[in-house]
């Protein structure tokens, strides 16, 4: 199966949703492999460490907007100096519990985000988002 | 601070008046003095002054011009005008158009002329404490919204972890483990969400300003309905749609005013009804959007029909929030729309809405 080899990573400052959504999308199995990052430095270092290392790398990114020091956003002006063939090859989706406008217009205009998936997670729009 | 010194300004051409007015109130008030409009101005213009007295005949510009000149410039000060002899014409366009307080005849009685600048410095003092009084409470109610809106944001997060951990639980089969306790804990859940978007709901309307934008109500209307009918399937929507013209209108507050009608047709349904139905009828012409949305549910009763509109209202047999119809009104308002509502227990509720056609 095609999905089975699939890694997601998930950024995100909170440990307990960190823990809930990394359970939940491999009870989906969707995933084979999920990639936890507690802040958008520890992805960013992650990703920079496996840029050369296809098999590391995630297919899809779940970022969090609201953390402390490097928000959603920031991280996102780091992501996008990645080499170009991991950026083509890897999506990315915002979680996050916000029902604020301009977070979700935001989210919106920015180029590397395909949507925005409001938190209680649900495997079902992940799922979406792979196909 | 004492009593705060009263800064006078007095405009007469006749240099023995002002020297008159010096000598009566130098000690009650700081004066100041010109003998034109133009003299009077440069002294407005660098300092704050409380009252203004100005001779109506004065060569060049009279008093009552002056007064109508700064009227915008410098709305604050209070005016009274002093004239040597009635003249109607003066005095009517002195009140019309120039903002005066007080008309003072020639020559002045000091007693009465001090009650006036007394009465116009209080005057003025109840207007600049109201202007204060005002912004502050913007301020604080700017706050308290904010606050509101960051509270209901940082609620929102660990539940919103609660309800992962209940999908979570769903998904290792584990829902019906503990009895039911987990229902309940989700059942808890969703209510806390539901509360926390309507608060949300109520700032976004009270805060966002109107976008008008064009509407589909085909679209909308199916959009909401799909929506609101994800967890209740058994609801039957009968929809009419009459649009051949275009609708511009505030989406936002449509979709609040819409979504939370629907949600409540399909909420409150009759448990036992077999065939569950709400009707949803738009008519659209050039001036407006009517919208009938009528359920065949448990109906309002007649002694409630007037207080469902009331912030946190509710019903005692139902587990209504007290916010969904509240906000509707609110948004309404908003739009300069209408609403009425009629209902019986037998055939259910219908509400009518109006709202003005943008384009």
């Amino acid at each position: 199966m095609a999905s089975n080899d699939k890694k997601v990573m998930i950024i995100d400052d909170n440990p307990i949703d960190l823990k809930i959504n990394s359970k939940l999308l491999l009870l989906s199995k969707l995933f084979n492999d999920v990639i936890l990052c507690q802040s958008g430095e520890d992805a960013l270092s992650y990703l920079r460490n496996n840029v050369g290392n296809k098999d590391k790398l995630p297919d899809l990114i779940l970022l969090d907007i609201q953390m402390p020091e490097m928000d959603g956003f920031e991280f996102l002006d780091q992501y996008k100096k990645l080499p170009k063939e991991f950026l083509n090859s890897c999506t990315i989706a915002l979680l996050s519990s916000t029902l604020d406008f301009s977070d979700i217009k935001r989210a919106e205009a920015n180029p590397y985000i395909v949507t925005l998936l409001k938190k209680p997670l649900q495997p079902a729009e992940v799922e979406e988002l792979l196909r | 601070m004492t009593s705060q010194t009263v800064r006078v300004l007095y405009i007469d051409d006749e240099e023995n008046n002002l020297h008159a007015f010096k000598a009566s109130f130098r000690r009650q008030y700081e004066i100041y003095t010109a003998t034109s409009a133009a003299e009077g101005l440069k002294i407005i213009q660098n300092l704050s002054v409380h009252v203004i007295i100005a001779d109506q005949k004065m060569p060049g510009t009279t008093g009552v011009e002056f007064f109508k000149q700064i009227t915008d410039t410098h709305p604050d000060p209070i005016r009274i005008l002093l004239t040597g002899y009635t003249d109607i014409e003066a005095l009517a366009d002195a009140i019309n158009h120039g903002d005066i307080y007080r008309y003072i005849t020639k020559p002045w009685n000091d007693l009465e002329l001090h009650n006036s600048i007394k009465n116009a410095y209080d005057a003025y003092k109840t207007k600049i404490d109201l202007r204060n009084k005002i912004t502050e409470l913007e301020k604080t109610n700017d706050e308290l919204n904010r606050f509101i809106y960051s509270i209901s944001h940082e609620l929102r997060a660990p539940l919103v972890s609660v309800m992962g951990i209940i999908s979570l639980v769903k998904m290792e089969d584990l829902y019906r483990s503990s009895g039911e306790y987990w229902e309940l804990v989700e059942t808890c859940s969703n209510k806390l969400d539901y509360y926390i978007q309507k608060t949300l709901q109520y700032y976004k309307n009270n805060k966002v300003v109107s976008i008008n934008a064009p509407i589909d109500f085909k679209k909308l209307i199916h959009e909401i309905v799909e929506l609101y009918s994800y967890a209740d399937k058994d609801t039957n929507f009968i929809v009419n749609i009459d649009q051949d013209v275009e609708f511009i209108g505030d989406t936002f507050r449509i979709e609040v005013i819409l979504g939370n009608l629907i949600s409540n047709a399909i909420k409150y349904q009759k448990e036992n009804e077999t065939h569950k139905k709400v009707n949803i009828d738009i008519k659209v012409n050039k001036d407006t959007a009517e919208i009938s949305i009528k359920d065949n549910g448990i109906g309002i009763l007649n002694e409630h029909l007037e207080k469902i509109f009331t912030q946190f209202f509710k019903s005692k047999n139902h587990h209504g929030s007290g916010l969904g119809l509240f906000i509707v009104k609110e948004a309404l308002n908003k739009i300069d729309g209408k609403i009425s509502v009629s209902s019986d227990p037998i055939d259910g509720t219908t509400f009518k809405i109006k709202i003005p056609n943008g384009q």
